[in-house]
Parts: C-alpha cells; structure tokens; sequence
C-alpha cells in the first residue's frame, strides 16, 4: 500500500514539473557594433529557448549560419574568419535567474560562442502571462573573450565590443 | 512494482536538470549546403564555381606584367604591364553576367554562369557543386581592318562552354574539374583550317593556409587538337575586408580562356613566367 501512494505521488510529481515549462523557437537575436568605418548588423530569426518557471532555469540556442546580414560578403566573413561555423555552429545560454523585481530579471548564466565558454550577468525583463512568456534583454560581449580575433587591417572596422539584443515568446509545454 | 518506483522516482528529477531543459530543444535538421568553396569568382585565371551573390556587383581589375626572365632592362618584365576590366553582377545567388575587356588583344567578353547543383551534406547529400559557364569574345578591329573587303563580323567572334564540377573536400581544400569547349568562328594566325574547335580539361584547387590566405593553382590540358603549350598558373588569394587580392605566376600572360587555354606559347620550366595580380571589390546594390 505504501508503495501504491509513493508511486502515484511520484507520477504526478513528474507530470507537475513538466507543466512549469516554456519553450519557442521563433525568437530574435540581433547584434550590432559601432566601427570607425562601418556599423555592422546582423539578425537571427530562429532563436530557441526553454524557461523553467519552477527551478527559474533558462536555456538559449541558436545556430550561428541563421545570421542574416545586410550585406552577403559580410556574412560570409561571419561564418568564414571569425566565428567558423562550420565547426562551432551553435551558440548556448544557460541561466538561472536569480533576482527578480516584477518584471525586471537578472540572470547568471554560462554563454557558449566559437567554443568558448563564459559566465555573465544579464538583465532583461521577464512577463509572464498565463501560459506565455516573454523575455527581452540587451546586453554586451567582447569578442577577445570568445577568442574571435580581428586582423589588424580591418582593426577600424570591427567593434571590440558587441551589443546584443534578445526578444522572444515562449508558449507553455503542454 | 518496485521497478515502477524507481522509474518514477528518478523521472520526477532528472527534468530539473538543465541539460535536460536544453534537451527539449531540438534544433531542426536541415540540409548543410557547403558554401565558399573558392574565396574569388576566378581559381587563378579561369572561372570558378563561385559566383557573386545576388544583388552584388564585383569589380575586378587585372593585371599581368612581361615575362621574369626579360632581363633588367624590362625590369624582369613589370615594364610591359596589360590590363582586364570587369565587371560581374548577381541577378540571383544563382545566376551572374559578367563583361570585361582586355587591354592587349582589344577584346570584349560577356559571360553568364548558372549555378545548377549544390554540394550538400546533412539531410540531404550531393557530393560536388555542378556550374555551368558560357561567354562570348569579340575582337575590337581598327577602322582599317574594317574597311577591308574581306572583313565579317562573326570573324571576331569566339564562343567557350564549359561544366564547372567542385568539390570542397574539406574547410581548407577545394578542387575543381572544368571540362572545356571552345568555338573559333576563325583563325588568322593558324594556316590549318580545320582549327576551330578546342576540348580542354581544367583541374584547379585550392588550400588555404590561414583564414585569409590560400594557395591556388590551375592548368588546363588541351585533349583536342592541342596547338600550343598547356597553361599552368599558381596563386595567392589575399583577402582583407572588403577586398580579394590575387597575386600569381601564369606561362600566359592573357587573361580569357580563348588565349590562355590554346595560345601559351611560354614554357613554365623555361622560366618564361608572367607576374600578375588582380584586385576585386564588392559593392551591394541591393539588399534583400
């Protein structure tokens, strides 16, 4: 008998963590930098994350060839020379928030890119509404810290630091 | 039933774990068309598999100097410098035109490639990347030469088609076979009538030898009816930004097919080896 209730307790338990779970994949990642010579842009329409609302962890994925730029050698330059996306063709986020004022979040987390991996501190803003949530945050990065080195001749075109902005809608896991 | 507890028992935990939450993304695949083969629209002198992407006009200026082996005199050849304009648009990812003009033979060329197949792994898979390129040649002729009663239009008319097949076999190598067909409406400077057709074979590659640099190198060996010596041409593809620059050594100082694949007169061995270079620069026309 203690067995019977042990178990429907833990089967219920398992479907009860499962129901605290947000997920999307259209979301959109854009970063942009401010060079002496030319502002490059770049958007990534397919971004994917998961949001646990109970453990409050927080997942992103993206692939880095989804980078769409306005112009085409740029992008090829992307892929190409500096982040090489033919070996490191994704990039993850994985957080928790820790600190939370209404909708206003702060998340530690790891950020993996061209196979580096770094703890950082983002905040952002966080609305849940029933069964969606939305995440938005701009935050910045130095590429000397993700070992993505620019060659002096193009020096003045590349930003050493890049601003990167997040918008996404996650959809209950039913 | 005691199975069944241990089950649930560690079910119920492992979906906190984070590496589980990352689990439940699951990235689509999707097939992996290889791209970059080649960093220029030329491996050193002939075409390749690369095109301009669309929306993208490229301007290249070509340059080939005197033989090295002409002597202090010509300054081992940079005295005795020809030049090539062109300019190569993309309609599409797919499709380019491209026109150009040689300095030295007076010509004028107008090319289309056609991007028919891709090299594709992942989902689905094609082992090369199939192109097809067909271009047309015209000699510019003087006033004089026009006003002769022998004179005809289609004369100056060359015609070359040619399969681009590559591979790139790995992030650093590429290789490229160009099978290649070449139409002479006539030949002045050959007695033998029968010289109007010309099968060659194009074998190219490259090696990259850092991110921004690579090795190049051509030849195309005549099967049909060959007239002169083979060409063979090494190079370096540099690219900085915005820029190829292409710095290489040719037996043939031409820069179109007509004159490179069949007219080499130039022993390589010989040192009878032309310097040249070309710089090509993009500009975005359109955006998407």
């Amino acid at each position: 008998m203690v067995r019977q209730i042990i178990s429907v307790f833990l089967f219920f338990f398992c479907f009860i963590c499962n129901a605290q779970q947000y997920i999307g994949n259209k979301g959109k990642i854009t970063f942009f930098s401010e060079a002496p010579i030319e502002n490059i842009s770049a958007v990534n329409n397919n971004v994917s994350a998961v949001y646990d609302s109970d453990t409050q962890e927080i997942v992103f994925q993206l692939k880095i060839k989804d980078f769409i730029f306005p112009k085409k050698l740029m992008q090829e330059h992307f892929n190409e020379n500096y982040l090489e996306s033919d070996i490191y063709p994704t990039s993850v986020f994985q957080g928790k928030v820790f600190d939370q004022n209404t909708d206003n979040v702060r998340v530690h987390g790891s950020l993996s890119i061209h196979g580096e991996k770094n703890q950082i501190v983002v905040d952002g803003e966080l609305f849940h509404k029933q069964d969606v949530v939305n995440i938005k945050a701009l935050f910045s990065i130095k590429l000397e810290d993700y070992n993505i080195d620019i060659p002096k001749l193009v020096i003045y075109n590349i930003a050493e630091v890049i601003e990167i902005n997040v918008d996404i809608e996650l959809k209950e896991i039913l | 039933m005691k199975n069944i507890i241990i089950v649930f028992f560690f079910f119920s935990f492992s979906l906190t774990a984070q590496d589980n939450l990352l689990s439940l993304i699951n990235l689509e695949e999707e097939p992996n068309y290889t791209s970059y083969t080649f960093k220029g629209t030329k491996v050193v002198n002939g075409q390749s598999i690369e095109l301009p992407s669309s929306g993208v006009l490229q301007f290249n200026i070509q340059h080939r100097f005197g033989p090295l082996n002409s002597g202090s005199y010509y300054l081992y050849g940079l005295d005795n410098a020809q030049v090539r304009f062109s300019l190569e648009y993309g309609l599409k990812d797919w499709f380019c035109l491209g026109i150009g003009r040689s300095s030295s033979s007076k010509t004028i060329d107008g090319n289309m490639k056609l991007k028919i197949l891709r090299q594709v792994t992942g989902t689905k898979t094609f082992p090369f990347t199939l192109v097809a390129n067909s271009s047309i040649y015209f000699n510019q002729s003087t006033k004089d030469q026009i006003d002769l009663p022998s004179f005809r239009f289609t004369d100056q008319l060359i015609y070359l088609h040619q399969v681009l097949l590559a591979r790139k076999i790995n992030r650093n190598l590429s290789i490229q076979f160009t099978p290649t067909f070449l139409h002479y409406n006539a030949i002045e400077i050959h007695d033998n009538e029968s010289f109007h057709d010309s099968f060659s074979l194009g074998i190219g590659g490259r090696q990259k030898i850092t991110k921004r640099i690579s090795i190049n190198g051509e030849t195309f060996i005549q099967l049909y009816n060959p007239q002169n010596n083979n060409v063979i041409s090494f190079g370096f593809d540099i690219e900085t930004g915005g820029h190829v620059f292409q710095l290489h050594v040719s037996n043939s100082p031409a820069m179109i097919e007509p004159l490179f694949i069949t007219m080499t007169d130039a022993d390589f061995l010989q040192g009878d080896i032309y310097f040249g270079f070309n710089i090509s620069r993009v500009f975005t026309i359109k955006k998407d």
